[in-house]
């Protein structure tokens, strides 16, 4: 009995260990790790100030509608363009009665020390004149240390590569109610426009 | 007996100044890229481990109950520090990261002292999962076009895929090697 246990009893460890680390053999990326490591959905999103393309302060909270709300920073040399162009197709593929009286767009810079707001509203104009309720902004009187730590208690991971402008990050929207809460997130990389929009719409008409 | 000391007094300090050079000195170099941290870094620790091991020819683990333990938390470690989060928590964490190296170099040095001692089909066993399991690394970080490791770019990624792939096709060739060997030595006796 001895000569099973102590393979079994060592098997078990390793397996526990493993997959306490990847919450349950889900997550395998630190992407992933933070999302899940933030919390079950629905909650809270932390609050924030944050000035837009115009330099109007404001915060989620009192917009009182629901918001699509992503993260990026413009001298990304890729990925964050792609989920915008992806941001792009979904906002006119959405029922024009829903944006923006019901639905906003928010994409929010990370990059406080790069990114300001002529960079943003210049970033903005390529996407057309046509983008009502689509805000670019920067996160407002908020220190580097304290919105990291708001990224992350969102599910954001964000880690800036030594030596280089390049910001590595996750790129998932989040969806928020008027009550100021996560209810939905969304991963543009896996999830089709589609599937997005419906399940934006079925949140809507739940309301 | 005093040969034995003379070479232990040399080997010894060795090791402990390559651990050094390894793990702290050069340690920032190694994390800069993917490649360097993951091809180089690691197996060097593992190598090391393999080496003090030998320094004691007489250390072996005879129980099979607690050889296939042993084996089972190498393959385990291995498993773990290889895990995109894990190499991400290393590259921005210095104690998760020497954990790694200390890890690394306790696996190489605990299967010298399995190996002195398994079944010949459990050590070809164990070699044949550690080939399907660089193998799969390989493939999935060659293949996936999405970012797995924060600390490092997705070009370094495609590139330490390649190489595993490279790596898992030697361990390959050298594991059937080793078999085949064995079995023609076998049949011979």
């Amino acid at each position: 009995m001895k000569k099973f246990l102590i393979p079994i009893l060592s098997l078990i460890i390793c397996t526990t260990v493993i997959w306490k680390w990847t919450f349950g053999f889900n997550d395998f990326t630190i992407f992933s790790y933070t999302l899940t490591k933030a919390g079950k959905i629905p909650r809270e999103f932390p609050k924030i100030n944050l000035v837009d393309q115009n330099g109007k302060v404001f915060n989620i909270e009192n917009k009182q509608k629901y918001i699509l709300i992503n993260f990026v920073y413009l001298n990304c040399p890729n990925v964050c363009h792609k989920v915008n162009n992806k941001l792009e197709e979904i906002y006119h593929l959405i029922d024009t009665n829903i944006v923006p009286s019901q639905l906003e767009f928010v994409t929010v810079s990370f990059d406080v020390k790069n990114d300001n707001i002529e960079r943003i509203e210049k970033y903005r104009s390529y996407f057309g004149n046509n983008i009502d309720g689509w805000t670019f902004a920067l996160p407002y009187q908020v220190n580097e240390k304290d919105f990291q730590q708001f990224l992350k208690s969102i599910g954001i991971w964000a880690y800036k590569m030594p030596e280089s402008n390049v910001i590595n990050h996750s790129i998932y929207l989040f969806l928020i109610s008027p009550e100021n809460k996560i209810i939905k997130t969304f991963d543009p990389a896996r999830e089709t426009n589609a599937f997005i929009i419906e399940q934006i719409e079925q949140c809507l008409k739940e309301k | 007996m005093l040969k034995r000391k003379i070479t232990l007094s040399i080997t010894l300090p060795l090791i402990v100044i390559a651990f050094y050079l390894i793990s702290f000195y050069w340690n920032e170099w190694f994390c800069i890229t993917m490649p360097r941290h993951q091809l180089v870094q690691l197996p060097s620790m593992f190598f090391l481990g393999i080496i003090l091991a030998l320094c004691f020819p007489k250390l072996f683990i005879n129980d099979i109950s607690w050889s296939i333990a042993t084996l089972i938390f190498i393959m385990a470690s291995l498993i773990f520090w290889m895990l995109p989060h894990s190499i991400d928590y290393a590259v921005i964490n210095n104690s998760f990261n020497r954990l790694m190296h200390i890890n690394m170099l306790l696996d190489g040095f605990l299967l010298v002292l399995v190996f002195r001692k398994i079944f010949f089909e459990l050590k070809i066993l164990f070699l044949g999962m550690i080939t399907a399991m660089l193998l799969a690394s390989g493939i999935t970080l060659s293949v996936f076009n999405i970012l797995l490791c924060s600390s490092f770019t997705i070009e370094q990624q495609k590139q330490t895929g390649h190489s595993l792939i490279i790596i898992a096709t030697a361990m390959f060739v050298f594991t059937a090697f080793i078999f085949f060997r064995t079995l023609k030595q076998q049949s011979k006796s």
